[in-house]
């Protein structure tokens, strides 16, 4: 169609599948809460999310016993998310602060903060527990 | 009329309003799961519209603090009402038009006005400068589309008239006699010429993408509707839903006046039923063409632009086609055909 | 209809939250029928005090925040940060880095322009081509995402180099991304310039004269839609521009001849990406083997870092315009000063000549088109006692004396 050449793309496009990936489900749940509890209870599936790609930068994982609190990290985080704590010489990352630069676990000497594929953090409490690392 | 009738005719319309508002509701749902799926989405369920209206009439109403607070919500009343009325002097599927005996074609295009007319004064009374260049164009706009709608009415009603049909502006005389079957070819190209007319009318009633400058989303934000929130914008929203079957309907009843039971045999009940699906049917059919399609394939128009569409380019298309109407008249008889 | 105009002019405010604008911002338009006569507005509504949290941080840390400016564009003030940082530090960069810096920065600009597209197509109420550019941008973003680790806020550049090189097993990535837009690119012209719609709703609307985008000193895309030819890539090369050959996108180019208006701007814009293709397959095929980073320790670096005194600028050509970063350093840990000049701050002004006589309907798109990023821009807002002040020029002119002084000692 002359002048307005979307016409026969979209019409083409009625028949096709949408390229919206059902994440978590086709339609919103009217809960969310209860749909995310049918699905771990068992009772629900969730589609999957669009995976990740090698190297991605998820939350941060900690390997406690082999940290020699150096504080190298604390020096580079861009975000002040990693705190550490004298008593015991170890760190504790806020994940609500992190930016997920990366930057800690280039870093750190002994190779003992990494980042993994986890990427839905989203909570209503900044203090969860999961988004504390230590 | 005795109590009996005047009893029946209430019930009538109470379940003919009660199928405008659902039948609306369940053809705007589908015109956005359409449109959903022509833009590569999977879109809302069907059902949102219903689910959306329900919230809303839960939602708090606010008046805003400079209106004028006995038209502001007066307004979506009026709008709700003369909307869902429409309905009583259309034929919907087999069934004539409820209150058909006391209006006519002519009658129908100026009810069409009210619901518009309620807005902008809804508009005005909002006390938001949104809110009234929302209603300064939507008065332009409504100005704009009269002229070609009256074309449309006029020429199919003259054509029916110059066939010896009489009545030609009564909608029972127009669905009972489609105006197809009354033409010769050149009759056929007018008809089809005037059937797109009336569906580029179609989105500006409606308020719809391009012709929707009135509540223009990223210019107005809402525009006419932008102060108006919980009950008054369910009324609103329904008055829309209403609408849109309306439209729907005249566009059939005008064009597409055919029933299944007029086709296959069947035993009454299941006929009416067959006829009503038949009907919704064509609705969704006539109105992908006319608004959906159309609103997800162009840009929005200026209003300027709007007015010089209708009145130069439509009108234009619209005498061409009673021009031909003209001319299978004439010619009718000399060939031999129509008539 | 010539009765409005007889209508005493009225008030219309947009903004600071409006559907229109993606970002704040506030207008004010004294308004006469449909047509603006005139229009003020007023930035400042997103200020966030990055600059002032990184003078309280490394350069190391900075990097990082500087990626935070904009959503959009992740690598150009990373890039001109740093590029402004190894200046003064004498910071030697290798050369693969910089043709890594160069690929990660042209899929921003392919990933920022079509996102600007999409915008645009929003304004005009074509909300199916918004879907569509958003949707086929998706193939940028998972490239930038594969590269890099992040969708968005990308973390790649790092003072003195990059963080990730490219492998060879991402070379087949980076080719199919390009393939598609290559291909797309023929479609996605003829979506938006051969629509008439668009055409009618951008043609001779929001014109820019180029006498005005110069006095204006208006910078990329914006710039170059009024026949301005610059381009920060062909004057002032840097990262790995000066290997390859790259002209400005102007769009007498393309149509023969320039009008300055929206329609030309999205001429530039989607002509660009296609440019942007071509320069990321130039630097696949023309990069250099070695290090992607001067100094790989970042302890060095820091130490690096710490020991530099004196001013570095870095400039980079953004995918709205000239981005530039000042830097101080005093021998400390952290800058003594750093100052962002975002590219839409230069483009800010051109609004009110283009607004000036327009209608109301072509306000979100006249907005638009200057791919305005305010975030990026608001980089000073005074509150005091709840109240916001003005500052005029003659303000800004003592401030700043003022601040010069202070920094001489
Ligand atoms: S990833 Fe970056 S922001 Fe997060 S903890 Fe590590 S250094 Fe800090
Ligand atoms: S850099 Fe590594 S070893 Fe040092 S404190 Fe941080 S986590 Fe522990």
């Amino acid at each position: 169609m002359r002048g307005l050449p979307l016409v026969p793309e979209l019409v083409r496009q009625l028949f096709r599948r949408p390229a919206t990936n059902r994440f978590p489900a086709k339609y919103l749940p009217p809960s969310m809460r209860a749909f995310l509890r049918d699905v771990q209870a068992g009772r629900a599936t969730a589609n999957p999310p669009v995976p990740t790609p090698p190297k991605f930068r998820g939350k941060i994982a900690y390997d406690r016993d082999s940290c020699i609190g150096c504080m190298l990290c604390v020096r580079v985080c861009p975000a002040h998310a990693i705190e550490f704590l004298p008593d015991t010489k170890k760190i504790r990352v806020w994940v609500d602060q992190c930016i997920f630069c990366s930057q800690c676990t280039s870093i750190c000497p002994k190779s003992c903060l990494s980042m993994t594929d986890a990427f839905l953090l989203a909570g209503e409490d900044r203090y969860a527990e999961d988004l504390i690392v230590e | 009329m005795t109590p009996a009738e005047i009893a029946l005719l209430a019930a009538w319309c109470a379940a003919l309003s009660l199928f405008a508002l659902a039948g609306g509701l369940l053809l705007s749902g589908i015109d956005r799961k359409l449109a959903a799926h022509m833009q590569a989405r999977i879109g809302p369920p069907i059902r949102q519209p219903f689910i959306d209206t329900v919230k809303l009439l839960q939602k708090e109403n606010v008046v805003p603090a400079n209106a004028i607070p006995w038209l502001f919500s007066a307004a979506p009343v009026v709008a709700l009402v003369s909307s869902v009325l429409v309905l009583f002097y259309i034929p919907v599927a087999s069934t004539m038009p409820v209150l058909g005996a006391y209006g006519d074609l002519v009658l129908v295009m100026y009810l069409l006005t009210v619901p518009a007319l309620a807005l902008v004064a809804g508009g005005f009374a909002s006390g938001s400068p949104y809110a009234t260049i929302g209603a300064q164009r939507e008065m332009v706009t409504m100005i704009a589309y009269e002229f070609p709608l009256a074309i449309v009415v006029i020429g199919v009603a003259w054509r029916l008239g110059a066939a010896g049909i009489s009545h030609p502006f009564a909608l029972q005389s127009i669905a009972a006699n489609p105006v197809w079957s009354v033409t010769g070819p050149l009759g056929l190209a007018g008809v089809f010429i005037l059937l797109v007319v009336l569906a580029a009318i179609t989105p500006a009633e409606l308020s719809r993408i391009p012709f929707d400058t009135q509540e223009a989303e990223t210019e107005l934000a809402g525009g006419l509707l932008v102060e108006y929130s919980g009950r008054n914008l369910a009324m609103f929203t329904l008055a829309q839903a209403a609408k849109t079957l309306v439209l729907a309907a005249v566009i059939v009843a005008v064009f597409f006046p055919w029933n299944l039971s007029s086709f296959l045999a069947m035993p009454g009940l299941l006929a009416q039923a067959a006829d009503l699906l038949f009907f919704l049917l064509k609705a969704v059919l006539v109105l992908f063409f006319a608004v959906t399609l159309v609103r997800v394939a162009m840009a929005r128009f200026r209003i300027n632009e709007l007015v010089s569409f209708y009145w130069v380019y439509l009108s234009v298309i619209g005498l061409a086609g009673i021009v031909l109407l003209m001319a299978d008249v004439v010619a009718g008889p000399l060939a031999g055909v129509g008539v | 209809m010539s009765g409005e105009s007889k209508k005493a002019p009225y008030r219309v405010p947009i903004g600071p939250n409006h559907p229109a604008l993606k970002e704040p911002v506030m207008f004010t338009f004294e308004m006469e029928g449909e047509v603006v006569r005139d229009v003020d507005f007023a930035p400042g509504q997103a200020h966030r005090g990055i600059e002032w949290m990184g003078m309280r941080r490394n350069p190391v840390q900075i990097v990082h925040l500087t990626d935070r400016i904009c959503g959009i564009c992740g690598v150009v003030h990373s890039l001109s940060f740093s590029l402004a940082v190894e200046q003064i530090a004498g910071i030697e960069v290798p050369e693969r880095a910089d043709y890594i810096r160069t690929i990660v920065h042209e899929f921003e600009r392919i990933q920022s322009h079509l996102l600007w597209a999409g915008v645009a197509a929003h304004e005009l109420g074509f909300d199916s081509l918004l879907y569509l550019t958003w949707r086929v941008r998706e193939e940028a973003m998972d490239v930038i995402e594969n590269l890099t680790g992040n969708r968005v806020n990308y973390g790649i550049v790092q003072v003195g180099g990059v963080r990730r090189d490219i492998v060879p097993e991402q070379h087949a990535i980076i080719e199919k991304c390009l393939a598609t837009y290559e291909g797309l690119l023929d479609t996605l012209l003829s979506f938006f310039l051969d629509d008439r719609t668009i055409r009618m709703r951008c043609r001779d609307v929001g014109v820019l004269s180029r006498k005005d985008a110069v006095e204006l000193c208006t910078v990329g895309p914006t710039a170059r839609a009024s026949g301005v030819n610059v381009d920060l890539r062909q004057d002032y090369p840097y990262a790995a521009y000066g290997d390859l050959d790259v002209k400005a996108v102007l769009p007498d180019r393309y149509l023969g001849e320039t009008h300055g208006d929206v329609y030309d701007r999205i001429v530039v814009r989607l002509l660009e990406v296609g440019q942007s293709c071509q320069i990321i397959r130039q630097c696949l095929s023309e990069m250099p083997a070695g290090p992607i980073t001067a100094e790989e320790k970042l302890v060095k670096l820091l130490a690096t870092c710490k020991k530099a005194t004196g001013e570095g600028i870095g400039r980079v050509e953004a995918p709205r315009g000239e981005c530039l970063h000042y830097v101080r350093m005093e021998g400390k840990d952290s800058p003594a000063s750093w100052k962002v000049k975002a590219s839409s701050y230069s483009n800010l002004m051109s609004w009110i000549p283009m607004l000036r006589g327009s209608q109301i309907a072509d306000i979100p798109i006249i907005v638009a088109s200057i791919d305005p990023c305010l975030s990026c821009t608001d980089r000073v807002a005074i509150v005091q006692d709840n109240r916001r002040s003005i500052l005029t020029k003659d303000d800004l002119h003592r401030l700043s004396a003022e601040k010069t002084r202070r920094l001489q000692g």
